[in-house]
């Protein structure tokens, strides 16, 4: 029977030309849209390598050019005291702007052994890892006994050390860093800091200088549950009367990143809307189509009612007839949408192509079917008698 | 073969009742090469789509090979349709979109047989009615006869042992449905099957066996 339908759908191939394209269109909408489904709920599913919950920022905004460092580092000590005085407060680390879900990045490129890897660069102090709860895969955090070392010391992400140094040890490996030669101490897990939709990033986390406190104008506060809004007013006046920026600002972690998951889901969402539309729009079509074919093919209904068909092979010959249709449009597009893998696309595994492609596939198969049902019921309600007479 | 017991056929709409047969009672013997005849609209039609259990009687019992079929539910009604009888029709009812031989295989598609067995017998069945040459055509290449004789492949290839023709030979010139008619009547006499066939033609009901006529729905003759 499934020979006979392809070779009916075949022979009338001209007059489904356009039900096939329609299909084929849908199809390659649905890849599109199933594709950046499976691409940012991977992503999602990624660990995150830290906690953002009850962890604030505070931007110290412009402090302006310090000639005297020891006085900077000097209102820094101060200002921690003072905050770390406060029970509400857990932790707190000065850092440099990047913080976790904020727009502000620092990028820079290390190598080792010829090597290059292009990535963010965070500055952080020995507390930074408390703050955020960070996991350490391998090696230790920053200590007091990298005061001492000769060699500056970094730590890279897990992420970072796959790239640069792939399956091998990191640990005790130098690399180079501005032109400067550092100790990689330890390896963290991926840092999933830009979103929760977004792949991370190679990153590579030093200590603050002393030396040089440019451009560190954030501080990150693990705070306790209980840590509300007059104290955050607290904390604020706090550091404005240590720090006497004009432009101090807390925001916390999670509002953070709501925001910037935002930037995805939206667009995602008004996407989702017009193929939704799209897809509609298209159902109605393949309904309309068999609705029409049937109505023109009673007599061919009746025929086959009075030769041998039940009532339900003949509702399941119209339905077996649209699946046979999408088949058509499936192996075309198929084969366009086998193509991204192929030529690598976007930059995006070949695994969440091929996702996509098989759920879109089990879509379009279960939209033709949920469209042909009605019509095939209604085909299989004709009457032999009426409908081989009405020629 | 056939047996109408008592038959009565009233369609029914919300405003109008129209009996279509009144009490008709007829035995087919097995073999008979029965016509019907009577003007339009008397229900010949009607009749033979009881016969072809492709309707059911108001009132009355249909029994085709010693077998009561008004119990029988839509799927045995189907086999019983796609084993004992064969369908001709005055408009043919091919399928454009399928070469002359698989529009012969189609009454096989019901069936549990294999595509070379299909094939075999669609062939064998158009070798019986000529047509061994138009086996690739499709039906709107051919003339009205050939497509009645494609036709007629259908209906015997799956070697049914009633065929029911309504009107066969109505859409062709009188040469054409000479032809129709002594394959008809060769089947009959060689293969022994039962034929029922509705004609306005006299002369093509003359060569049958038996005729019956009706007319308002009734049995005249």
């Amino acid at each position: 029977m499934l020979k006979h339908l392809f070779k009916l759908i075949w022979n009338k191939k001209k007059e489904n030309f356009l039900l096939i394209s329609e299909v084929l269109i849908s199809f390659m909408v649905i890849f599109a849209v199933f594709t950046l489904l499976v691409h940012n709920y991977r992503n999602y599913k990624l660990p995150r390598g830290f906690d953002y919950e009850q962890v604030w920022s505070v931007s110290l905004g412009d402090l302006g050019e310090s000639k005297d460092k020891d006085s900077v580092g000097l209102m820094h000590e101060n200002l921690r005291n003072a905050l770390k005085s406060l029970p509400q407060i857990k932790e707190l680390s000065f850092t440099s702007s990047n913080v976790p879900f904020s727009s502000s990045m620092y990028r820079t490129r290390v190598s080792y052994k010829g090597k290059e890897l292009n990535t963010d660069i965070y500055r952080t102090e020995m507390s930074y890892k408390e703050v955020l709860q960070m996991q350490l895969v391998s090696g230790r955090w920053f200590s007091a006994e990298d005061n001492a070392s000769a060699k500056k010391s970094l730590i890279i992400d897990k992420c970072g050390k796959e790239q640069l140094f792939g399956s091998g040890e990191a640990i005790g490996k130098m690399i180079s860093l501005d032109g400067e030669e550092q100790k990689v101490i330890g390896v963290v897990e991926s840092f999933k800091d830009k979103s929760d939709f977004k792949a991370p990033e190679p990153a590579i986390f030093t200590r603050i200088d002393t030396g040089n406190i440019k451009n560190i104008a954030n501080i990150l506060i693990r705070v306790t549950a209980g840590a509300d809004a007059t104290f955050e007013g607290k904390v604020y006046k706090l550091i404005a009367s240590t720090m006497k920026s004009s432009n101090l600002e807390i925001k916390h972690l999670s509002d953070l990143r709501s925001s910037k998951n935002k930037e995805t889901t939206i667009p995602m969402i008004i996407f989702f809307i017009v193929a939704g539309f799209l897809i509609f729009n298209v159902a109605l079509g393949i309904f309309g189509v068999l609705w029409y074919n049937i109505n023109k093919r009673r007599g061919e209904i009746g025929l086959r009612r009075a030769i041998g068909a039940t009532a339900s092979s003949v509702s399941g010959q119209l339905v077996g007839e649209a699946v046979v249709l999408a088949t058509f449009s499936l192996i075309i597009g198929s084969f366009f949408a086998i193509q991204f893998p192929l030529l690598n696309v976007f930059d995006l595994p070949a695994s969440v192509y091929l996702t996509a492609q098989f759920l879109a596939i089990v879509f379009i198969y279960l939209l033709v079917i949920l469209c042909a049902l009605y019509p095939g019921k209604q085909a299989a309600a004709i009457y032999p008698a009426v409908a081989l007479h009405e020629e | 073969m056939i047996q109408l017991k008592n038959i009565e056929k009233v369609y029914r709409t919300d405003t109008v009742e129209t009996q279509a047969l009144n009490n008709i009672s007829l035995q087919v013997e097995k073999g008979e090469f029965l016509s019907i005849m009577g003007p339009s609209g008397c229900g010949k039609s009607t009749l033979l789509n009881l016969m072809g259990l492709l309707d059911a009687p108001s009132k009355g019992d249909v029994i085709i090979d010693s077998q009561q079929t008004l119990q029988l539910n839509d799927r045995k009604l189907a086999h019983f349709r796609n084993s004992k009888i064969g369908f001709i029709f005055q408009s043919y009812h091919l399928i454009n979109d399928l070469q002359v031989v698989d529009n012969v295989e189609l009454p096989l598609l019901y069936r549990n047989s294999s595509a070379k067995e299909r094939r075999t017998l669609a062939l064998e069945a158009l070798e019986k009615v000529g047509l061994s040459n138009r086996v690739k055509h499709f039906p709107t290449q051919l003339s009205g006869g050939q497509k009645q004789r494609v036709a007629i492949a259908r209906a015997i290839v799956g070697k049914p042992e009633i065929i029911l023709a309504d009107e066969p030979t109505g859409n062709l010139d009188s040469a054409m449905g000479n032809e129709i008619m002594n394959i008809l009547l060769e089947l009959n006499r060689i293969d022994g099957t039962t034929i029922v066939m509705v004609t306005h033609d006299p002369n093509m009901a003359q060569r049958t066996h038996r005729l019956l006529r009706l007319f308002d729905g009734s049995q005249v003759q």
